[in-house]
């Protein structure tokens, strides 16, 4: 220990610089601006050509256990898009019946987990896709789980998304049994919240907590978690609801990118009409 | 030991104040000099170099919470500058540092790698690039910098070899 000390105190000038160098990281990594949003997406293509290199040392028993567990899958799926299939027919015949428009449908680019941050408030995720792939910012990004996250960062072959449990997540989500609309975000905890919901309305423990119809961002009906805890809190008009995600983020590995880009002729009328300062 | 402390946050402040409020006055083509860099390395051929580093990174996170622009990147930038000009520290030439043409070398060496890394990080995400960054804002600031830097060179020249 004392040997330690006495290399530290010789080196105490580079240590010091050291400290000061990562605190002043720190700070500017806090930053929101064009600056560090182009230094991220040059560390995002850098890390991921670096976590790329690294993931060609294969794992044999990882590799069984993911295929045993592949296969349950596969066989599972097969069943259930057989009645999905089913269920299908019937909406599309019940939706002619009643004169409705058929929702819209996106492809999926599949992706790799390269990279991860779960540490910080804002944890976020590195795929091994890019702007080659046609990934862009703001797509959603869901496992066969349910919703994982969204874009915020592209390079040609990488991209990071923004998981659910990061503090400037958010989403339109309803309730699927009662339709009672919120907003998913996270404030640091254990879950996720959602949020202005009255206190009238109907909201019970073990619902499942789906992405609305009203996002512009995320297509409709993913499935985003169970409501996990109901609290009243006095004082306040709404409830503070605890949603426990589908999705268990700390064991992704494989997502899907969806290609539903923003609607930019809502958005425009939508920014036309709110208020502003 | 305290009192020069004190000495020094007073001259900091004093100094941040005109790098903000005046400095901006006396810009050629948007090209401002930095006389906190100047004092950074007075304080490193006085002190040190850990000293300087320590100061280098208050220094410079007083001025980016005062400006408000960019928290971080005068500390980090302001770190290196006071290392950087720790080692031109001598213990027993420190008047004949301070007032010859061996102060504006300093400066000038020193300046060039704060002004890189800082326009370098500032000018990302614009259109400008890195070269364009270094030439033409980069070594622009140094030498205006540096110019700056004989005022408190003659100053201490009067002072020391009178």
């Amino acid at each position: 220990m004392q040997r330690l000390i006495n290399i530290l105190l010789i080196f105490k000038e580079y240590v010091v610089l050291a400290l000061l160098l990562i605190v002043s990281l720190i700070l500017l990594s806090l930053n929101d601006n064009n600056q560090i949003r182009a230094i991220r997406s040059y560390t995002v293509g850098f890390i991921g050509v670096m976590q790329d290199a690294l993931s060609i040392i294969p794992n044999v028993f990882e590799l069984k256990r993911e295929n045993e567990v592949l296969r349950q899958l596969n066989v599972n799926l097969s069943n259930e898009a057989n009645l999905l299939r089913e269920a299908r027919l019937e909406n599309i015949k019940l939706r002619a019946m009643l004169g409705l428009k058929e929702h819209s449908t996106h492809s999926f680019i599949a992706g790799d987990v390269v990279g991860k941050s779960l540490l910080l408030l804002r944890n976020t995720i590195t795929l091994n896709i890019g702007e080659q792939d046609s990934v862009r910012i703001d797509m959603p990004i869901i496992s066969e789980a349910g919703l994982v996250g969204k874009v915020i960062a592209t390079s040609v072959h990488y991209c990071t998304g923004q998981l659910m449990f990061n503090k400037d997540f958010r989403a339109s989500a309803k309730i699927q049994r009662s339709r009672v609309d919120g907003i998913i975000s996270w404030d640091g905890g254990e879950f996720l919240k959602l949020k202005s919901v009255a206190k009238t309305q109907d909201v019970r423990e073990g619902d499942v907590v789906i992405t609305s119809e009203y996002s512009n961002v995320f297509p409709r009906d993913i499935r985003i978690g169970i409501v996990a805890k109901i609290s009243e809190k006095t004082g306040s008009l709404f409830r503070d609801i605890d949603v426990k995600p589908s999705v268990d983020l700390s064991s992704l590995e494989q997502v899907f990118v969806v290609t539903m880009m923003r609607d930019t002729e809502r958005t425009l009328l939508e920014k036309k009409i709110t208020p502003t300062k | 030991m305290i009192s020069r402390a004190i000495k020094y946050v007073i001259f900091t402040v004093i100094l941040v104040i005109l790098q903000t409020k005046l400095m901006r006055l006396l810009s050629l083509e948007g090209i401002t000099p930095d006389i906190l860099t100047i004092w950074i390395v007075y304080i490193a051929l006085k002190e040190g170099q850990l000293p300087a580093t320590i100061w280098g990174f208050c220094v410079g996170l007083f001025f980016d919470f005062v400006t408000g622009n960019f928290i971080g990147l005068a500390a980090l930038t302001k770190t290196v500058c006071g290392f950087t000009a720790g080692y031109f520290y001598n213990e027993n030439k420190t008047t004949s540092m301070l007032s010859s043409y061996r102060f504006l070398i300093v400066v000038l060496v020193v300046s060039f790698i704060h002004n890189t890394a800082y326009f370098i990080i500032y000018t990302r995400g614009t259109d400008i690039g890195i070269l364009q960054a270094v030439l033409q804002f980069g070594l622009a600031t140094t030498f205006y910098t540096t110019t700056w830097s004989l005022l408190p060179m003659f100053a201490f020249a009067r002072k020391y070899l009178s």
